[in-house]
């Protein structure tokens, strides 16, 4: 086992495992923090990928800047320990275990099935090209410049919007 | 590279002119916050600078910055349409009295307009599935925001939220859809797409049925845009709950972005290049396929859903919501024959339905702003306190169900006769029969207003120089253009040329 595999499966793992806290923690500020530890995790899984931009901005924007607005609604809106729901069984949620089944079986085929297993084993070595500030730079400015453009001003449209809807009538 | 971007860039100019009306329009509404006329009076400014452009653009047919955005003349036609009806609908929305209720300021109302006619401007021309969603979402957001912007009225904002929903589930499931077209062929461009499309159909199995689900999934986010039954849900609440104005707008300019990309996305990306058709101006969808049948029974659901259940609609704007739908219904039987001969008549009847969908609305909303009732029962009488709005209206309605000497009758004329020629003898049938379903319930309105009669003997309705002005350039062209269409067929017909398809 390389030192990369290892890397990968103390990343994986630690991911998954605060993910699954994070939804069985009562208080949500324990459930946020649960959230810091799945980012985290995932900007390492990104920089195993090669993809060094991507994982500095997983960190400056989620860890960052989402959290800190989720910490402030958190604390904003005085939040208590979660009442504890009764569960119950009813039709929907057999059919929705059955989708859940169905999805995990479908997981499993795709990665163990079916597809060429020498490219599962392999990486193209563009991708490591891709990542890199360079490479996103010079695709968001180049092939994506239109799209990337107009994106922001939907951002703009979308912050008007939020003005027009907050503000108070007169 | 940068000189090829210059050269892209000047190919957009329009758009790059929306752009900045919209950025000077907030800004002037910050710096003029006492002059009423200055906001709409620079976003009207802009949109027709922004016409002359799309005008200057006549004759070009390339994709521009990456294959993005085609410039073609589809989408120089169908970016006229939208602009025309944004210019008309910002003239109404000035003389509204509904939107100046609750005292709020407009400033933001028009730069949203603009932005929103930017978001259709580019679905026109949306040459890849990258950017179809994203021009798509411009728009969408945009109008939700205009249809919830008289907030203080509780169906304005029952509107919205109702809006918001929909619209969020249908752009869900047509990206859901893009992305499994992307997993199956690789691509987002359009053109790469119909390469790799029959590759996919002749090896059949799983990724056969990927490419339907992803095809029905994709048709789900355009038939929301056009409203087309069973994706029509939110249409009869927004309609009725948003201003009228923006009802209008979305009736008109909204539809005529979702029929430009959903002509575009079938006909580049579905065509059979080997076909032998592919030179008489019909097209071959790839075999294997069926979206012909899939566009018609859409079509006739639209049709048939929509005038039916407007007959019981007692309030006009829903009816005309109702009939809005029928008549996304009747466009996409010219979508279905797929020939250039049907996607003309398609392109023909959005001009003549902008003139009479937008007429019929202003005398709705100007009947509303003095009576404040768009009940139809509080139509008696009508004839005889505004003979001139009344007479107005009933030809409007009488368009709208395609009656002669009207320019309703002729879109619908080249609409049927483009089905009979290809031979769907039944679709058109369908389509005939609807149309006398649809005459019932626009009769209905007339009626009220001249053969009853008003038992509280209301005052007579006036109207302003300005108003009547209005009025007479949307009915004169509902007129000339039902006795005099020649030069609008032929533009309809030298403008059905697609970039990337045959």
């Amino acid at each position: 086992m390389t030192a990369e595999s290892l890397a990968f499966f103390f990343l994986a793992a630690f991911a998954v495992s605060t993910a699954i806290l994070m939804v069985l923690q009562r208080n949500p500020v324990m459930s946020a923090i649960c959230m810091i530890g799945t980012f985290f995790s995932l900007a390492g899984l990104y920089l195993l990928l090669h993809a060094q931009l991507l994982a500095v901005l997983q960190v400056v924007i989620y860890t960052g800047a989402i959290m800190v607005l989720v910490l402030f609604v958190i604390m904003l809106l005085n939040l208590g320990d979660e009442a504890r729901l009764r569960e119950r069984y009813d039709l929907a949620m057999g059919v929705g275990t059955v989708l859940a089944a169905g999805f995990v079986v479908e997981l499993f085929f795709i990665l163990f099935y079916s597809g060429d297993p020498a490219l599962r084993a392999s990486m193209d070595p563009r991708a490591a090209a891709l990542g890199t500030v360079e490479g996103m730079g010079g695709a968001l400015f180049g092939r994506f410049v239109l799209p990337f453009e107009m994106t922001s001003v939907l951002l703009l449209v979308a912050v008007v919007g939020a003005v027009v809807l907050a503000k108070r009538k007169g | 590279m940068a000189s090829h971007m210059l050269k892209d860039a000047a190919l957009f100019l329009p758009e790059i002119a929306l752009t900045v009306t919209i950025l000077a329009a907030i800004v002037a509404d910050l710096i003029f916050r006492r002059v009423r006329a200055v906001v709409p009076g620079i976003v009207l400014a802009g949109l027709i600078a922004t016409g002359f452009l799309v005008l200057g653009q006549q004759g070009s047919s390339v994709a521009i910055f990456s294959s993005m955005i085609a410039v073609d003349a589809f989408a120089v036609y169908f970016k006229l349409v939208i602009l025309l009806a944004a210019v008309v609908v910002v003239v109404f929305s000035f003389g509204s009295a509904e939107l100046q209720t609750g005292g709020r300021k407009l400033g933001e109302y028009y730069a949203l307009l603009a932005a929103a006619v930017l978001g259709m401007m580019l679905m026109a021309g949306a040459n890849n599935l990258l950017m179809m969603y994203l021009a798509l979402e411009l728009s969408s957001i945009s109008s939700y925001l205009l249809s919830g912007y008289t907030r203080e009225a509780a169906d304005s904002s029952e509107a919205s939220l109702k809006y918001v929903i929909y619209g969020a589930l249908s752009s869900g499931l047509m990206l859901y859809g893009i992305s499994i077209l992307y997993g199956l062929t690789g691509s987002l461009d359009l053109a790469t797409i119909n390469h790799i499309v029959p590759v996919v159909i002749s090896a059949g199995g799983p990724p056969l049925y990927g490419l339907l689900i992803a095809g029905i999934l994709t048709l789900a986010g355009f038939g929301y845009k056009i409203s087309a039954v069973p994706f029509h849900f939110w249409a009869p609440d927004v309609y009725e709950g948003a201003p009228i104005t923006i009802t209008a707008f979305l009736a008109v300019a909204s539809k005529a972005g979702g029929f430009a990309m959903l002509i575009r996305f079938l006909k580049v990306t579905f065509f059979d290049a080997t076909g032998v058709m592919a030179a008489a101006g019909t097209w071959e969808a790839v075999r294997g396929l069926r979206w012909v049948d899939l566009v018609a029974i859409l079509s006739v659901l639209s049709m048939t859903v929509g005038n039916l259940t407007a007959i019981w609609q007692n309030n006009l704007k829903r009816l005309l919501a109702y009939s809005s739908i029928a008549h996304a219904g009747y466009m996409l039987m010219g979508v279905a024959v797929l020939n250039d001969e049907g996607i003309a008549a398609v392109m023909l009847y959005f001009v003549i339905y902008l003139f009479m969908n937008l007429g019929a609305f202003y005398a709705v909303m100007l009947i509303a702003d003095k009576t404040g009732s768009e009940d139809i029962d509080d139509y008696k009488g009508l004839g005889s306190r505004a003979p001139f709005l009344a007479v107005a209206l009933a030809i409007f309605l009488i368009s709208l169900s395609g009656l002669p000497p009207t320019a309703g009758f002729i879109g619908k004329l080249y609409l049927f006769a483009a089905l009979i020629n290809k031979g769907w003898i039944w679709l058109a049938i369908v389509g005939a029969l609807n149309s006398v379903i649809a005459l019932y319930y626009y009769v209905r309105v007339i009626r009220n207003m001249f053969l009853r009669t008003d038992e509280q003997q209301s005052a007579p309705l006036s109207l302003s120089g300005m108003q009547m002005t209005m009025v007479l350039a949307l009915l004169v062209p509902t007129l000339l253009f039902g006795l005099y269409f020649g030069p609008l067929v032929q533009l309809a017909q030298a403008s059905v040329r697609i970039f990337g398809a045959p």
